[in-house]
């Protein structure tokens, strides 16, 4: 990580930090969204950089998480809102680890990609005949929890409260993140990515580690949906599309692949992108399609990847980043 | 006998590679397995190593049979291995790929490589690392250069830091040597001969250079069409007529 790419990213993390006492509410709005993309965006990363599985049906995983936490909250189950987070963690990492065992027996290239489409895309066409989760409508109006914890109370009906709970519950998930891939784990998934033969030959079972980091990857998918059900207060099967699937890859690209921090600064663009486009219905996809061209014709390393460039240009090749 | 292979047979769609080869490794021994181009010895390794399965006959290491064991659980119990054309981990830095390897033996011997969320390695596999790395010659101030880069001598002298991390009992090399210049050979073989006199490690490889063969190994294997047309003492097999025949050539002298 070079000094321009690492102001630049304390910069955002200032930025969302203090967001509510600087922006107005409806950009606030937006940044606790984008908040909850990075989460989800860092969990497609981690398998795609780290393991080198590509998921093009990651929204499910999501999905489970924003239904069954807007299912909870809606309904009126008892349940404490943190443990609704637990519990659509172990959910996602259920899902994905069966997923996993399924499709990654046969395949990890391709077939896998389209295979995790194909499930997720039958997701999406189960919510639509289910009355519980609303079919095509989904859940609305969904209350905002009160979370006793003791000592203090935290109302998610109050603003404050809110944005900086999301806050908070996002950045544990980015820190164990980061975490796990810095550490051996996360070594070893690079291993099976940049040659599994040769992990092999040292011992690593590459199907295992596959299996682990796309069950982790699931779980994390699952706790930025369930945010998004208090966040948002209404959960549509809009979220579990292919379109969402493909929002942590356009991140990816634009921020930069083979990066920890590449999906951030490609949310934070996105987000971007969204909000000065919209007021004009369509601008905004045109844009968004149009900046990925430009990415991948002129920065294919993404932003930062172009950012680690220009500082190595004098030094020499470049290191890391593969797109 | 820590390796021993009986009846192996392999054929790739009608074409049968391999007719039933043979052979037993003792402890600590070198052993060469040469032979022409398309004598089936890259074959015979890759069922030796896991990376392929036999469609017949048995192998057997210190007496258990893993015949049917893929490559990884080899890799646990002691097999470490090379390849043709060096491969190694591109995209991370040398000690990165010596510190994989470190931690992948900790990790699957029932030792721990320390807590999942310690984001750098541990203290004493980096240690590790920097001992192997300094002894097959690579400075400090290169640990932290990306491996990608490297030139192909040092890719093969990488390669070996990687499969000698997880302290193997059996080095299986498939042409160590192959598109190194001749100094780099030199230099190679005294490494590999001062590992081998300090660990005692066994080794099995294949190799085109003859004088390395005739240096290093202990007994050697000739194959030929998938058939072990010789098999013994260097000398002897060296003046076997057949062999001269189909491999050596009628004017082969070692030097």
């Amino acid at each position: 990580m070079n000094r321009i790419a690492s102001i630049a990213l304390l910069l955002l993390f200032a930025a969302f930090l203090f967001a509510p006492y600087l922006v107005n509410p409806g950009l606030v709005f937006i940044a606790g969204f984008a908040m909850i993309e990075i989460v989800f965006a860092l969990s497609w990363n981690l398998l795609f950089s780290y393991a080198g599985l590509v998921s093009f049906g990651h929204a499910a995983f999501f999905g489970i998480g924003a239904y069954v936490a807007a299912a909870t909250l809606r309904y009126g189950y008892d349940i404490h809102f943190i443990l609704v987070l637990l519990i659509c963690a172990v959910l996602g990492a259920v899902g994905a680890f069966l997923v996993a065992l399924i499709v990654l027996r046969r395949a990890s290239g391709i077939q896998f990609s389209v295979l995790t489409l194909a499930l997720s895309q039958l997701v999406v066409v189960l919510i639509g005949y289910s009355d519980y989760f609303g079919h095509d409508e989904g859940i609305s109006a969904i209350p905002r929890p009160v979370m006793n914890f003791g000592l203090f109370t935290v109302d998610l009906n109050r603003p404050l409260a809110n944005y900086y709970f999301v806050l908070f519950v996002c950045l544990v998930a980015v820190g164990l993140m980061w975490l796990l891939v810095k550490g051996h784990l996360g070594r070893a998934m690079q291993a099976v990515r940049i040659d599994s033969e040769r992990a092999e030959f040292i011992g690593i079972d590459a199907w295992r580690i596959r299996v682990f980091a796309f069950t982790i990857s699931g779980a994390f998918a699952a706790v930025a949906g369930a945010l998004l059900a208090p966040w948002g207060q209404i959960v549509t099967p809009e979220y579990v599309n292919w379109l969402h699937s493909a929002q942590p890859i356009f991140a990816t690209l634009l921020g930069g692949a083979g990066f920890f921090w590449g999906p951030v600064v490609g949310i934070v663009g996105l987000s971007a992108l969204n909000y000065f486009t919209r007021t004009f219905t369509g601008l905004s996809e045109v844009l968004v399609g149009a900046s990925l061209i430009a990415v991948v014709l002129v920065a294919p390393q993404g932003i930062l990847g172009t950012l680690r460039q220009l500082a190595k240009r004098r030094k020499g090749p470049v290191k890391g980043g593969h797109a | 006998m820590i390796l021993d292979a009986q009846g192996i047979e392999m054929s790739y769609g009608a074409l049968k590679v391999l007719h039933g080869v043979s052979l037993q490794v003792s402890e600590s021994e070198t052993f060469a397995i040469i032979g022409p181009n398309g004598a089936g010895k890259s074959t015979l390794f890759k069922v030796l190593t896991g990376e392929r399965m036999t469609s017949a006959g048995t192998v057997r290491y210190r007496g258990e049979d893993l015949t049917k064991l893929p490559a990884f659980r080899r890799a646990r119990i002691g097999f470490g291995r090379t390849f043709q054309v060096a491969r190694i981990f591109g995209e991370v830095d040398l000690m990165t790929n010596v510190v994989i390897s470190i931690e992948a033996r900790l990790r699957y011997s029932g030792q721990s490589p320390g807590a999942w969320w310690r984001w750098t390695p541990a203290a004493d596999v980096r240690l590790e690392a920097e001992e192997i790395l300094e002894r097959f010659g690579f400075p400090r101030s290169r640990w932290s250069d990306d491996a990608q880069y490297l030139s192909h001598g040092d890719r093969k002298r990488l390669e070996f830091c990687i499969a000698l991390a997880t302290r193997p009992d059996i080095l299986m090399l498939d042409e160590p040597m192959a598109g190194m210049s001749p100094s780099d050979r030199k230099e190679m073989t005294k490494l590999l001969m001062r590992l081998k006199a300090e660990t005692g490690i066994t080794i099995v490889m294949t190799e085109h250079d003859m004088d390395i063969i005739f240096e290093m190994a202990d007994r050697l294997m000739v194959l030929s069409y998938g058939e072990v047309i010789a098999i013994g003492d260097p000398e002897k097999v060296r003046d076997d007529p057949t062999v001269r025949k189909v491999y050596l050539g009628q004017g082969y002298q070692h030097a």
